[in-house]
C-alpha cells in the first residue's frame, strides 16, 4: 500500500514502532528510495582497487555499481549499466580492465570514470542525436563519492551532508580501526563471507547493540563453550575461541555497566565485551602493542588500543568491529531478505598474528558455520514471521525510554541494557522517510 | 593398473574396500546425527576443514567455512545437542551419498583418499543440496584392526563461494 508522510510518522513512537516497518514490501520500496537513495553507503575499500583499472562490484540499495580506480588515481563509482542497451558492463566480483571499459554486447567503450570513448562503425550515427560528448551516452556516475581513510562511501543523491558530517561520532571507530595499524592503514584481506538472513535489514541493526538478548539467544553456544572448557582444560586460561563464545553468557550486571553511545543519523557504538587478553598475558596483544608503540609512542599506543569497542553501527552500511578488524556490511535485498558480507582487514605493519586472530574471530563468530550466529539468524526469522501476524501491531523499545542523555552529536545510555540504539535508529529512519530530513533528532 | 601384478591388485582392491567401508560408516554416523560417535573417528590432532575458496591452501590467513580442531568440533557437537539450540528446532537432517572413491596416495601408515559426495539436507521445510569432494587423510586405527582414524577431512564444496544460509552440521 501507499503511505502518506503522516502515516509513516505515526509508525514510529518514542517507545514503540509499528510492525509494518518490518513486513510491508511497500515500506521497503520507500526505504530503498528515501534511505538507501540518499544516505552515504559503504561500497568498498581502496585496498581492493590498488591499480588504475582495478574494479570491484558493489551495491547501494537496489543499484548494482562498480567501484573503480580511474586514471586520476581516485576511486569512482559507476552504475553497472551500458547506456546503449542496458547490459551490465562487468560481471559480479572484482577484476581489472586496461584503460577502458568495453561492453561485451556491442563493444561500446568508456573511460574508467565513465565518459564514452567510441562505438564501432560510427558512420551509422551520422545525422542522429548520438554524441559521445553527451552524458546520456556515458556510464552514469553515482551522484557522490567520498573516501575516508580508504573506506569508500557513495550516495545516490546530490544533496545532503558531506561524508565526515554524516559519519559524525561513528567516524571515531573508523579512525580507531585504522590507528591500530602502526602505519595508520588497513587493507581488505583473507576473503569474504557472504550470508543470507531471511529477515528485514533493520532487525539485524537493532540486534547489534541489544545486550539483553545475548545470554538468552546464545545460551547453547555459551553452555557448550563453558562445558568444553571444564571438560578439557579447567584451571588453564580459557582459549580465545572459547572465550569469544562464552562471553555472551555474562550476567546481566555485566551488560548493564557497558557504555552505549548513539549518534545522529542512526549510528552508534558500544563498549567492548571481550578482553582479547591483557598485554601482560596474551602474546598477540603484547606484540601488537609493541609494534604500535614503536611507531606512535607508548602513551598513544595505550590510548589507541585502550579504545575497546564491540560492534559499531554505521546506519545504512553495516557494522565495523575495530578490535577484530572486521566490517559486516548489511545489504537489504527484499523486505524479508538481507545479505551480509563479512569482511576482514589486515592492519598494515602489525604482527601477522593479529590478522590471524581476526580470521579466527571471523571463522568462529561470524561465518555461516559459526556456533553463535545461527541462533541470532533463527530469532530474526521468527521476528519476521511473527510480525506478519495479527497478534498485535506494536514492537516495543521501551527499555530505559526517556532517560537518554544528550551528548554533542548524539546521546548516551544511562544503562548498558537501554534500547537507546534502537530508538536512535528509528529517529533517523523517521526523519529520512518523512521529511527529507537528515536523520538527526529525536523520534517524537 | 598397467603392469601391476595379481598380488598388488588384490591388495589395492582390499584397501579400497576397507576405505569405502570406513567412508560409508562415517556417512551413516553423520546421517544419523550421531555427532559424538563421529568425533571419535578422528585422531587427537585431526582437523575438519571446509575451505571458503577453491583450491585454498591456507587456513590461517584466509577465512574458512569450517576449520575445526578437536576442541571446536566438540563444542559444535555440544551445541547441536543443547536443548536450547533455537536454530536446531527443528533439527537438521541429511543424507549423504559417496562415490568415485579413489585412493590417491597409499603411503605407509597414512593414506589419502578422494571421493565425491552429494548431500541432501532438510530443516524446517527447507531442502538444500550440497556437493563436492571429500579428501580424507586416514591413518590405520591402532585400536581397531582394519579400520582408520581421520587425520584430515577436507570438504571442497562446489558452492564454497556462495552466499550461504546457516551451516550448522558437519558435512
Amino acid at each position: 500500500m501507499l503511505y502518506t508522510n503522516e502515516q509513516l510518522a505515526d509508525m514510529v513512537k518514542p517507545d514503540k514502532v509499528h510492525r509494518a516497518v518490518y513486513v510491508d514490501p511497500g515500506i521497503f520500496d520507500l526505504e530503498m528510495e528515501r534511505i538507501y537513495g540518499r544516505v552515504w553507503v559503504y561500497v568498498g575499500h581502496e585496498s581492493q582497487i590498488p591499480q588504475t583499472g582495478d574494479y570491484v562490484t558493489s551495491r547501494i540499495g537496489r543499484q548494482d555499481v562498480i567501484l573503480v580506480r580511474a586514471a586520476d588515481g581516485k576511486p569512482h563509482v559507476l552504475y553497472n549499466r551500458c547506456p546503449h542497451k542496458g547490459a551490465q558492463i562487468v560481471p559480479p566480483g572484482d577484476g581489472h580492465v586496461d584503460r577502458h571499459f568495453r561492453c561485451p554486447y556491442h563493444a561500446w567503450t568508456f573511460r574508467l570514470h565513465g565518459p564514452m570513448l567510441s562505438a564501432p562503425l560510427r558512420a551509422g550515427y551520422e545525422g542522429t542525436a548520438f554524441d559521445p560528448a553527451d552524458e546520456a551516452f556515458w556510464l552514469r556516475r553515482v551522484a557522490r563519492v567520498a573516501s575516508y581513510r580508504g573506506f569508500v562511501f557513495a550516495s545516490l543523491s546530490e544533496g545532503g551532508d558531506d561524508l565526515v558530517d554524516f559519519l559524525g561520532g561513528a567516524k571515531a571507530a573508523i579512525d580507531n580501526l585504522c590507528d591500530r595499524s602502526p602505519v595508520g592503514e588497513v587493507e581488505v584481506a583473507g576473503g569474504v563471507f557472504r550470508v543470507w538472513q531471511n529477515s528485514n535489514w533493520k532487525i539485524f541493526y537493532e540486534n547489534l547493540h541489544d545486550t539483553m538478548h545475548a545470554a538468552v539467544t546464545h545460551e547453547s553456544s555459551v553452555v557448550a563453550a563453558r562445558d568444553e572448557y571444564e571438560a578439557s582444560m579447567a584451571g588453564q586460561d580459557m582459549p580465545f575461541v572459547l572465550h569469544i563464545m562464552a562471553g555472551n553468557g555474562e550476567p546481566y550486571q555485566f551488560w548493564e555497566k557497558l557504555a552505549v553511545h548513539a549518534f545522529d543519523h542512526g549510528h552508534g557504538y558500544m563498549e567492548g565485551i571481550f578482553d582479547p587478553g591483557g598485554t601482560d598475558r596474551d602474546p598477540t596483544s603484547r606484540a601488537h602493542h609493541e609494534s604500535l608503540a614503536a611507531a606512535v609512542g607508548e602513551a598513544r599506543a595505550r590510548e589507541i588500543l585502550g579504545m575497546n569497542l564491540h560492534n559499531t553501527i554505521i546506519y545504512g552500511s553495516g557494522s565495523p568491529h575495530t578490535v577484530f578488524q572486521q566490517f559486516r556490511v548489511i545489504r537489504p535485498v527484499a523486505v524479508d531478505r538481507t545479505m551480509v558480507e563479512i569482511i576482514t582487514f589486515r592492519l598494515k605493519g602489525a604482527p601477522e598474528a593479529v590478522f590471524e586472530r581476526a580470521v579466527t574471530y571471523a571463522n568462529t563468530i561470524n561465518s555461516p558455520s559459526s556456533n553463535v550466529m545461527p541462533d541470532d539468524v533463527e530469532l530474526y526469522t521468527r521476528v519476521q514471521k511473527g510480525n506478519r501476524l495479527d497478534g498485535g501491531d506494536w514492537v516495543s523499545m521501551h527499555r530505559y525510554c526517556g532517560t537518554d542523555r544528550d551528548i554533542p552529536g548524539g546521546k548516551v545510555a544511562v544503562n548498558g541494557t537501554s534500547e537507546l540504539p534502537i530508538r536512535n535508529q528509528f529517529a533517523a529512519w523517521k526523519a529520512l522517510m518523512t521529511e527529507g530530513g537528515t536523520g538527526c533528532g529525536e523520534a517524537a | 593398473m598397467n603392469g601391476i601384478g595379481a598380488v598388488e591388485m588384490d591388495e589395492a582392491i582390499r584397501l579400497k574396500h576397507r576405505v569405502e567401508q570406513f567412508l560409508f560408516l562415517e556417512a551413516r554416523l553423520l546421517d544419523a546425527n550421531a555427532w559424538d560417535e563421529w568425533l571419535r573417528l578422528f585422531t587427537p590432532t585431526g582437523m575438519y576443514w571446509v575451505p571458503r575458496m577453491r583450491g585454498q591452501q591456507d587456513a590461517r590467513t584466509q577465512v574458512s567455512l569450517f576449520h575445526e580442531d578437536a576442541l571446536l568440533r566438540s563444542v559444535r557437537a555440544r551445541r547441536l545437542a543443547n536443548h536450547r539450540n533455537w536454530s536446531q528446532q527443528p533439527p537438521t537432517h541429511g543424507a549423504r551419498t559417496i562415490g568415485n572413491v579413489s585412493v590417491t596416495d597409499p603411503g605407509p601408515g597414512t593414506i589419502v583418499v578422494r571421493s565425491s559426495f552429494q548431500m541432501l539436507e532438510w530443516r524446517a521445510d527447507n531442502p538444500r543440496a550440497f556437493g563436492g569432494s571429500y579428501t580424507h587423510t586416514l591413518r590405520e586405527d591402532p585400536a581397531a584392526a582394519g579400520s582408520f582414524r581421520i587425520e584430515m577431512k577436507r570438504v571442497d564444496l562446489v558452492n564454497c563461494d556462495a552466499i550461504h544460509e546457516n551451516l550448522q552440521v558437519f558435512l
